[in-house]
C-alpha cells in the first residue's frame, strides 16, 4: 500500500476515533453514529453494486436480518454486565447473514443486472413480510425489543460509535483488498464483461457470490449494532427500502467503485439530510428537495464526486501536457480511478 | 368450492387492473431498457387527478380518463426528455433505476404538498353496487375496471400492431440498431414509449382510485407488485405482463381465501422466485442478449 | 509515460485525501459551532418544551392534529400568564414518521437545544425508542399517543401515557357492555377480523379472551396485513361463518373497507364493533355514507359531547382558533392539549415544574384532563377505561358506562342488512 494511502487512512480513522472523546455533545456523537451506519452500509454495498456491477436494491433486507437476529437472540437474555455481549455476537451475526446471502445470491445472480435489481427489491419485501408474519419469532407488527445498554450516560453513544468505526474499517479494508488483489481483479473483470470473463477462466460465480456474501454480512452486522442502539425495532423500519436507497445514493454520489467514494457520499448526505429534516421537515418540501438533489447528482455527476473530480483533473493535465507538446493518450483512455484502482465504468 | 370460485373471480378482476399498470411498465422497459420505478407514482398521480376531477366537477372517473391519459402522456414524455435522455448510453441502464426512483419521490412530494397525506378514495355512486351471478357476488366497480383494462389493452395492441408508430416501437424493442438503420427516430420513440407507459398509468390510476383508498405514499406497495409482475412475465413482453398480473391476482386471492390472509402477497413472491429459478428471464422474456 | 501516470495517480490521491479531510474537519467544525448554540441562557422567564411530531410521512394527519392541540394549549396558558409566570415556548420538530429521526430529534432537543421539558411524539412506534433516550437524561415523558403494551413493558418510571387506559384495553368497554346484557340477549358466536397492527389486533384479541371465557363461541378469526386495501375476501369469510357479533381490530382505512365490503355483500352481524375508524366523527360517515353508520360501535377517549373538565372551554378555543365544528376535532388534539393541562396542574399543586417534580408528583392521585380523570401505575399505564361510543341518528354518542353516557345503547339491525 502506498505511503500516501496509509497516511490518508491513518488520518481519517484517527480523527474519526478521536471524535467521541474530544467532543462530548451527545447529539453530535449521535449524528456520528448514524453517519457511520450509512458510511459502512454504502461501503459494503459498493462491493456488490460498485465493484461487481450488480446493483442490489435489497441490501436493507440483510440489514434488517442482522437487526432481527440480534434482537431475537438478546430479547430475553442479558447483555452482560458491561453491555458488550451484543458486540461480541457480531461476527456470528455477520457469518449467519453471509450464509443467507450465499443462498440468495445463488438464485438472484443468475439473472441480468436489471432483473437482478428487481429481484433484490422483491427480496426486500419478502423479508419484510416474513418479519411481519412470523409473529412468534419476530413479534410481528408489535416489534421486538432488546435490553438497553448499561453504558454510562455521559458516554453512552461512544461504544456504538467505536464499533461502527471498526465495521467501516473492515468494509474499507476489504474494498481496498478487492481493488488491489487477484480476486478483486476477477471481480472487476466480471463487472466489465461477464461472458468474456468466464471465457478467460475467471471463476465468475464464485467471485460474485463471495462479494455478495461479504457485502451482506457487513450490512447485517451494522443492522445488529443499529438494533442495539435504538433498542426497539419494527419490520417496516428495520427492512426499509429507503435504507437501500440511502446507501446506494451515497455510493453513487461519492463515486461507485472507488474506495473513498461511498464514505464521502455518506459524510455529505447524512448530516445534510438530518439538518434538512430538522429545519425544514415540516414543510413537506423536504421530499421534493431530496428528489431534486438526487436528480442533480445523477444528471451532473453520473460518475460520482471522486471520479468526476479525477476526470476533470485528468483533462486539465491532458490539456497542459498537450500544450507542452507531449500528448498523453493514456490518461484519457486508461480510466484510472482516484485510488489507483481500475474504474469499472 | 364456492369460496374458491369467488376468490378466482376476484383474483381475475384484480389481475386485470394490474395488467394495465404493468403493461405500461413493460413497454417502457422494452423501448428504453429502463426499469421505471416511478410507474407506481404515476398511477397514484393519475388517481389523484381523477379524484380532483370527480370532486370538483363530478366527472365520472371512467370519463376522466379521456382527460388524464393525454395529460400524463405529456408528463411521461416530458420526464423522459428531462431526466433520462441526458443520461449517457452506458450509464442509462443502471442510473435509470435511481433517476426514476428520484422522480417517484419527487412526484410523491408534489402530491403530498398538494393533497396532504389524508387517504382519499373516489366514492362514485355505484361504488357499493354489486351483481349476483349464480350465487357469486361481483362488485360493479371491479367489473367495470376489468372491462376498461381489457378494452385499453386491446387499444394498445391495435396501436402497436396496426399503426406505423406502433411498428416503430416494436422494431425498437426487438432490435434498436436495426430500427435506427431503418429510419426509426430513436429519440421520438423513446419519449413516446415513456409517454404511453405514463398514459396507461393514468387510466389505471382512475380505476385504482375507485377500488382502493390511497395517499401520496401508496406508490411503494404498488411498485413492488408491478415489478414482480413484469419480471414474472418477462421484461418487455406485454402478453407476459398480462399473464403475470393474472397469476398474481389469482394466487394472492386464493391464498387470502383459503389460508391465512397475511401470506397472500408472500405466496406470489414465492411463485416469482420459483419461476426465476427455472427461467431467469421470466415466462415470456426473450433470451437474446441485448434485446429483452 | 509510465512516470506521467504515476505522477497523476499520486496527485489524484492527494486530492482525494484532501477532499476527505476537508469534509471530516468541516463536519467537526460545524458540530463545534453548533454546540455553542445551546448555551443561550434560558432564564426563568420562559419554559421551553421540546416535541418531536410526525408532521410529514405516514402519521402526518394525527401528527398535525397533535400540533394543533399543543399550540392551542400553549396559547391558552400564556394568555393566563404562563406556567408559574413563565411563558411557554414550544419547539416542535418533524420526525417524518421515522424512529431514527425521532431518536435524533430528542437527542438534539435535550442535548443541543437544552429544552426544559419534553412531550411525546405520535404513536407507540416512535414513542418507544424516544422514551429510552428521554429516560437516559431523566426528563419526564408525558406522551399522548404511545399506549401499546411494549411501551409499558419498558417499566420506565418517567413515562405517562395521557389516555384513560392502555390501548390494548380499547375493546374492554364493549366487552363490559355485551356481558352486561341478560344471557338470552347476548351473542352466541363471534368473529374477529383484525389488522396486523400493534393497536388493532391486540384489542380484538383481548375482547376475544373475555368472550370465550363467557361462552361466546369464536367462529372466525384472522389477521390481515397492514397494507390490505381490499377486505372483500376477508369479509366474505366472516359472513360465511355467520357470527352474531363482529369485533374488528381496525385502524381507519380498513374499518371503512370492512363496512363497505359488508354493504357490498349485503350482510351485517347483529353487533358490529370497530376499534378505530368508526370513532372518527367526520371521516367515517364520509367514507361509508351517513345512513350506513347507524348502530355501529366504537370506543374512544374524547368526543365532542364530553362532560370532562375543561372540554367545553377547549372546544370553544379550538373552533375559534381553527374554525370548523366540535365534531371535526380529532381526539389527538384533545390528548395533546391534556398533556399541557397536566403540566399546569403539577405546577399549581407543587409550585415547581422541573422534571423530577413532575415524575414524582404524577405518580399519585388522579388528575383531571379532557379525557377524564387519569392516574398511572409505576410503569406509566393509565388505570381508567375508555368510553363505548355508538352512531345513533347520525351522531356519535357515548353509550356506556351509564354514568358517562349521553344515550343508552341501541340494538337494531344495521342499516344495510337484509336490503
Amino acid at each position: 500500500m502506498s505511503r500516501a494511502g496509509v497516511l490518508r487512512a491513518l488520518i481519517f480513522f484517527g480523527l474519526l476515533t478521536a471524535l467521541p472523546f474530544a467532543v462530548t455533545e451527545h447529539w453530535i456523537v449521535n449524528l456520528g453514529v448514524f453517519t457511520l451506519i450509512y458510511a459502512g452500509l454504502a461501503s459494503a454495498w459498493n462491493l456488490v453494486g460498485g465493484l461487481a456491477g450488480y446493483p442490489s436494491l435489497g441490501h436493507a433486507a440483510f440489514f434488517g436480518a442482522g437487526a432481527y437476529a440480534e434482537a431475537i437472540y438478546f430479547q430475553h437474555r442479558g447483555v452482560g454486565a458491561n453491555g458488550l455481549l451484543p458486540f461480541l455476537a457480531l461476527p456470528v451475526v455477520g457469518a449467519g447473514v453471509a450464509v443467507l446471502g450465499l443462498a440468495v445470491g445463488w438464485i438472484a445472480m443468475r439473472t441480468r443486472s436489471d432483473v437482478f435489481a428487481i429481484v433484490t427489491i422483491t427480496l426486500l419485501f419478502v423479508v419484510q413480510t416474513l418479519a411481519f408474519n412470523l409473529n412468534s419469532l419476530t413479534g410481528g407488527s408489535q416489534g421486538i425489543g432488546m435490553p438497553g445498554a448499561p453504558f454510562d450516560v455521559d458516554s453512552y453513544e461512544r461504544p456504538f460509535y467505536l464499533v461502527l468505526v471498526l465495521l467501516l474499517a473492515l468494509s474499507m479494508g476489504i474494498t481496498w483488498a478487492a481493488l488491489h488483489s487477484g480476486a478483486g481483479l476477477s471481480l472487476q473483470a466480471v463487472a466489465a464483461d461477464e461472458e468474456r470473463a468466464r471465457g478467460i477462466g475467471v471463476h465468475v460465480t464464485g467471485v460474485k457470490l463471495l462479494a455478495f456474501a461479504v457485502s451482506v454480512g457487513i450490512a447485517g452486522m451494522i443492522g445488529a449494532v443499529w438494533a442495539y442502539y435504538v433498542t426497539f425495532i419494527y419490520p417496516q423500519f428495520a427492512v426499509d427500502p429507503l435504507i437501500t436507497i440511502g446507501m446506494v445514493l451515497m455510493a453513487y454520489l461519492g463515486g461507485r467503485g472507488t474506495l473513498w467514494g461511498p464514505v464521502l457520499g455518506a459524510f455529505i448526505l447524512v448530516p445534510a439530510q438530518q439538518y434538512l429534516a430538522y429545519q425544514y421537515g415540516a414543510t413537506q418540501l423536504y421530499l421534493i428537495a431530496y428528489a431534486a438533489v438526487f436528480l442533480l447528482i445523477m444528471l451532473l455527476l453520473p460518475r460520482g464526486i471522486l471520479p468526476s473530480v479525477g476526470h476533470l483533473m485528468r483533462r486539465r493535465r491532458v490539456v497542459t501536457e498537450r500544450a507542452s507538446e507531449e500528448p498523453d493518450q493514456d490518461a484519457a483512455t486508461t480510466g484510472i480511478g482516484a485510488d489507483g484502482g481500475v474504474m469499472v465504468r | 368450492m364456492h369460496t374458491v370460485i369467488q376468490a378466482l373471480i376476484l383474483g381475475v378482476l384484480t389481475g386485470g387492473v394490474y395488467a394495465l399498470m404493468a403493461s405500461g411498465q413493460t413497454i417502457i422497459f422494452g423501448v428504453m431498457k429502463v426499469v421505471n420505478l416511478a410507474q407506481g407514482a404515476l398511477v397514484i398521480a393519475g388517481a389523484y387527478l381523477s379524484y380532483s376531477l370527480f370532486t370538483s366537477f363530478g366527472l365520472d372517473p371512467f370519463l376522466s380518463i379521456l382527460i388524464t391519459t393525454p395529460a400524463l402522456f405529456g408528463v411521461g414524455a416530458g420526464l423522459q426528455w428531462l431526466f433520462l435522455r441526458p443520461l449517457r448510453e452506458e450509464d442509462r441502464a443502471e442510473l435509470s433505476l435511481l433517476v426514476t426512483f428520484a422522480v417517484a419521490l419527487g412526484i410523491e412530494g408534489v402530491l403530498s404538498v398538494t393533497y396532504k397525506t389524508t387517504y382519499r378514495t373516489i366514492q362514485a355512486s355505484y361504488a357499493d353496487r354489486s351483481f349476483s351471478v349464480g350465487g357469486y357476488q361481483i362488485s360493479a366497480v371491479r367489473l367495470y375496471a376489468f372491462l376498461l383494462s381489457a378494452a385499453l389493452l386491446g387499444v394498445l395492441y391495435l396501436v402497436l400492431e396496426r399503426t406505423k408508430f406502433g411498428r416503430a416501437i416494436r422494431a425498437t424493442v426487438q432490435n434498436p440498431e436495426s430500427a435506427r438503420l431503418l429510419g426509426v427516430n430513436a429519440r421520438v420513440v423513446a419519449a413516446a414509449g415513456f409517454g404511453i407507459g405514463a398514459a396507461t398509468a393514468a387510466a389505471a390510476g382512475a380505476v385504482y382510485g375507485l377500488l382502493y383508498s390511497f395517499n401520496s405514499g401508496s406508490h411503494y406497495d404498488l411498485i413492488s407488485r408491478l415489478l414482480s409482475i413484469v419480471v414474472l412475465g418477462g421484461l418487455g413482453s406485454i402478453g407476459g405482463s398480462i399473464v403475470g398480473a393474472l397469476v398474481m391476482g389469482v394466487v394472492a386471492s386464493l391464498v387470502a381465501a383459503l389460508g391465512p390472509p397475511i401470506w397472500s402477497d408472500f405466496s406470489f413472491f414465492i411463485v416469482l422466485l420459483a419461476v426465476l429459478l427455472l427461467r431467469p428471464r421470466g415466462l415470456f422474456g426473450a433470451s437474446l442478449r441485448g434485446a429483452l | 509515460m509510465l512516470d506521467c501516470n504515476r505522477m497523476q495517480r499520486f496527485a489524484l490521491r492527494r486530492r482525494a485525501a484532501a477532499i476527505a479531510l476537508v469534509v471530516v474537519t468541516s463536519t467537526l467544525t460545524a458540530a463545534a459551532c453548533g454546540s455553542s448554540h445551546g448555551n443561550t441562557a434560558k432564564g426563568p422567564t420562559t419554559l421551553t418544551i421540546g416535541i418531536s411530531l410526525s408532521l410529514t410521512g405516514d402519521f402526518a394527519d394525527p401528527g398535525k392534529a397533535a400540533e394543533r392541540g399543543y399550540q392551542l394549549w400553549a396559547k391558552t396558558v400564556n394568555a393566563k400568564g404562563g406556567v408559574l409566570g413563565r411563558t411557554v415556548t414550544l419547539k416542535i420538530v418533524d420526525d417524518a414518521s421515522s424512529p431514527n429521526q425521532a431518536v435524533s430529534n430528542y437527542q438534539n432537543l435535550i442535548n443541543r437545544d437544552h429544552v426544559d421539558l419534553v412531550f411525546g411524539p405520535f404513536s407507540s412506534l416512535l414513542t418507544i425508542p424516544s422514551s429510552a433516550v428521554v429516560n437516559r437524561y431523566h426528563y419526564a415523558f408525558i406522551e399522548p399517543a404511545g399506549g401499546g403494551p411494549a411501551v409499558f413493558a419498558q417499566h420506565l418510571h418517567n413515562l405517562f401515557f395521557v389516555q384513560p387506559a392502555a390501548t390494548v384495553q380499547g375493546g374492554m368497554v364493549f366487552a363490559d357492555y355485551i356481558l352486561s346484557l341478560p344471557a338470552d340477549q347476548r351473542p352466541k358466536t363471534a368473529a374477529y377480523p383484525s389488522l396486523d397492527d400493534p393497536f388493532a389486533s391486540p384489542i380484538a384479541d383481548a375482547v376475544r379472551q373475555r368472550f370465550e371465557a363467557a361462552g361466546i363461541r369464536t367462529v372466525y378469526k384472522s389477521i390481515y396485513p397492514a397494507e390490505t386495501t381490499d377486505l372483500s375476501p376477508i369479509i366474505a369469510k366472516v359472513a360465511a361463518a355467520k357470527p352474531d357479533v363482529v369485533v374488528a381490530g381496525t385502524q381507519s382505512e380498513d374499518a371503512y373497507a370492512d363496512v363497505r365490503a359488508m354493504i357490498q355483500l349485503k350482510w351485517a352481524p347483529k353487533w358490529l364493533f370497530l376499534s378505530n375508524g368508526a370513532n372518527s366523527p367526520v371521516d367515517f360517515p364520509n367514507a361509508v355514507g351517513l345512513a350506513n353508520t347507524e348502530g355501529i360501535f366504537s370506543s374512544g377517549d374524547w368526543f365532542a359531547g364530553s362532560t370532562a373538565s375543561g372540554s367545553a372551554a377547549f372546544i370553544a378555543a379550538y373552533t375559534k382558533a381553527y374554525g370548523g365544528t366540535a365534531d371535526q376535532i380529532d381526539s389527538t388534539s384533545a390528548e395533546a392539549y391534556s398533556c399541557g393541562m397536566l403540566l399546569e396542574e403539577v405546577a399549581a399543586k407543587t409550585k415547581k415544574v422541573d422534571n423530577a417534580t413532575i415524575i414524582s408528583t404524577l405518580h399519585s392521585g388522579t388528575w383531571p384532563t379532557l379525557e377524564g380523570n387519569l392516574s398511572w401505575d409505576s410503569s406509566g399505564t393509565p388505570q381508567g377505561s375508555y368510553l363505548l361510543e355508538q352512531w345513533i341518528g347520525g351522531k356519535l354518542l357515548a353509550v356506556y358506562p351509564a354514568n358517562r353516557a349521553e344515550h343508552p345503547p341501541v340494538t337494531e339491525p344495521l342499516a344495510w342488512a337484509g336490503k
